[in-house]
């Protein structure tokens, strides 16, 4: 099996399980207790709390809390800044937000707030002036991402908060979500910042959030003082260990050149072999992740490359997602004025750190006859014929 | 699945996956993909929801059966599944049966088999539309899937005070099939629709 899903999620690394064990075992308690077992896992934690700090770059470990998963993070940074600026009732978002942002902040919507939504270029980047036209005086919050989940694009956080604090009393909320364990995370001029357990090889089932000193913050989940009376719940100790585990893991590990190379090599061949195929996101490979690559092959259509290449033993992911109850193209996508007969073929390769050279060569080897059979099954076959 | 047999079959227990085995097969392998050959009477649908776009195209004999039945399609595999299942579903079939086929026995989502109807439909109209123009007996020739000429159905409308297009195909059958027709009867009903 080829897994060219990262992004998606990704496995559990070999040492996060080996510091998880125990703790799924004989060491147990309660990280609340008083007693020996309860110190220990208090213990744990703090320890992992350390290393999300160091991996983000946090000045304090008290400004890091743990939530079950990533939207958790952005659910609670945005409506727990809301609940402390009952006054201000109005958000700053982009379109191309994940659903954790975008849908919370539609629902929003309808519940008296008033939301800018900012688009973006055909790179899938944002016009910085169109942020700053933006805030008010009565914005209670800017949410943005830092890492595109469907095409890598990056968004220029530093600039947007110095831009956000400058120009207004908002929040600034980022989506580190798909950024941590891949690029160096520098978290100047942000406020909050989430970030998500199994996409850097920690289990599923953990987040955190990052929250700056000095930002107040409503609690989400009521009970006892679990972190700092913040967020209440038992902590789920193997879990929270599990991603310091994977935190030092993508500190120490010096893969990511690895990675960029292999995703370099997939996406420059694809590109050329495939007549059909371009780019989704900026050229300028500086301004994406190193390790995603969005391409649409023209005129045919993404579940059916999708379906091929599974069967052929390699996973990836569709921007063009088709359900049974809904059919839409990828709203990232389509902010990017990404034609419609493209953005149907749309196709996502993240890669990782368990990928090797030959699982490359291997995808470059069987995707171009994929594409070319579903391409002499597409009815565009006169648009097709002019590609090439 | 609207199929329905006695329960006392032990097959029918495995149904469901013979049918998504036969879909699947269907998808890796589609069959008859491409156009038919000259000459050829072509039809497509598409949906603006989800994209989709599917082109048939047929080849009729002159018994006005389908002798040939190829597909295009861009989009998700139950599509290309139903589409191809299709073709071989056709075949052989006068375009009047084809028209009305209900696909019955494909796991697929039956939006993608319905879009893969309207696209044979289009084709069968397409055909129909040609005939009507070709047909060089002596009276003009209006419903082509049931061989109505536009004499009968004057013929029924008077005889039975007939006002509606759907009560013509079900005294004579005129429209009854692809549905080309049914803008041509429209018309003859209003040219007939005198004060009595």
């Amino acid at each position: 099996m080829i897994y060219l899903d990262n992004n998606a999620t990704t496995r559990v690394a070999p040492e996060v399980f080996d510091a998880m064990h125990p703790f799924l075992s004989d060491v147990f308690g309660n990280p609340s207790s008083a007693h020996t077992l309860g110190r220990e896992m208090k213990r744990a934690i703090d320890d992992s709390r350390e290393q999300v700090a160091t991996l983000i770059g946090a000045s304090d470990t008290s400004e890091i809390v743990f939530t079950s998963c990533g939207s958790e993070s952005d659910n609670w940074a945005i409506r727990g800044v809301l609940g402390t600026r009952p006054e201000k009732k109005h958000i700053v978002t982009t379109l191309v937000e994940h659903e954790a942002v975008r849908n919370l902040c539609r629902l929003l919507e309808n519940d008296g707030y008033e939301v800018t939504w900012l688009g973006v270029d055909h790179n899938g980047e944002l016009d910085l002036d169109e942020l700053r036209a933006a805030l008010r005086p009565d914005t209670a919050l800017v949410s943005t991402m830092l890492a595109n989940n469907e095409t890598g694009v990056l968004f220029p956080i530093q600039e947007i908060g110095r831009i956000v604090h400058e120009n207004s009393e908002a929040a600034f909320h980022v989506d580190g979500v798909q950024a941590v364990g891949k690029i160096p995370i520098n978290l100047e001029n942000v406020d909050l910042f989430a970030l998500s357990g199994h996409k850097l090889h920690a289990p599923q089932g953990i987040g955190a959030l990052y929250v700056r000193k000095g930002i107040s913050l409503s609690p989400m989940i009521i009970g006892g003082g679990q972190e700092q009376g913040r967020r209440a719940g038992t902590s789920a100790v193997p879990n929270i260990v599990g991603l310091g585990a994977a935190c030092r893991l993508a500190r120490e590990d010096d893969d990511h050149a690895h990675i960029e190379r292999l995703r370099n090599r997939l996406e420059d061949e694809i590109l050329k072999q495939t007549p059909n195929a371009r780019l989704n996101g900026a050229a300028d490979r500086s301004k994406r992740l190193p390790n995603t690559s969005n391409i649409s092959f023209e005129y045919v259509d993404g579940q059916n490359i999708l379906m091929h290449l599974d069967q052929a033993g390699i996973c990836v992911s569709t921007g063009s997602a088709c359900h049974s109850t809904t059919h839409e193209s990828s709203p990232t996508l389509r902010a990017m004025n990404v034609p419609y007969t493209a953005a149907q073929g749309s196709i996502r390769f993240s890669l990782g750190r368990y990928n090797t050279e030959a699982e490359i060569e291997t995808t470059l080897s069987v995707l171009p006859e994929i594409v070319a059979k579903l391409a002499a099954m597409s009815p565009y076959d006169k648009e097709l014929a002019a590609l090439k | 699945m609207q199929l329905r047999i006695l329960p006392c079959n032990p097959w029918l227990n495995f149904w469901p996956q013979i049918t998504r085995m036969m879909s699947t097969d269907h998808f890796f392998n589609p069959r008859n993909v491409g156009d038919a050959d000259e000459p050829r009477f072509a039809g497509r649908s598409a949906s603006l929801a989800c994209g989709a776009h599917v082109r048939f195209s047929i080849q009729v004999d002159e018994a006005h059966a389908i002798s040939q039945a190829r597909f295009r399609a861009a989009g998700c595999s139950d599509l290309v599944a139903a589409a191809s299942l299709l073709t071989e579903q056709v075949v052989g079939l006068t375009t009047a049966a084809a028209a009305t086929i209900e696909q019955e026995q494909a796991d697929v989502d039956p939006q993608c088999a319905r879009l893969a109807r309207e696209a044979l439909l289009d084709a069968i109209r397409d055909f129909s539309n040609a005939a009507r123009d070709d047909w060089a007996g002596d009276e003009a020739l209006i419903c082509t899937c049931f061989f109505v000429s536009e004499r009968t159905i004057e013929r029924e409308i008077q005889a039975r005070g007939l006002t509606t297009v759907a009560e013509v195909t079900s005294a004579c059958n005129a429209g009854g099939g692809c549905g080309s027709c049914h803008q041509l009867i429209q018309e003859i009903l209003a040219t007939n629709d005198l004060p009595r």
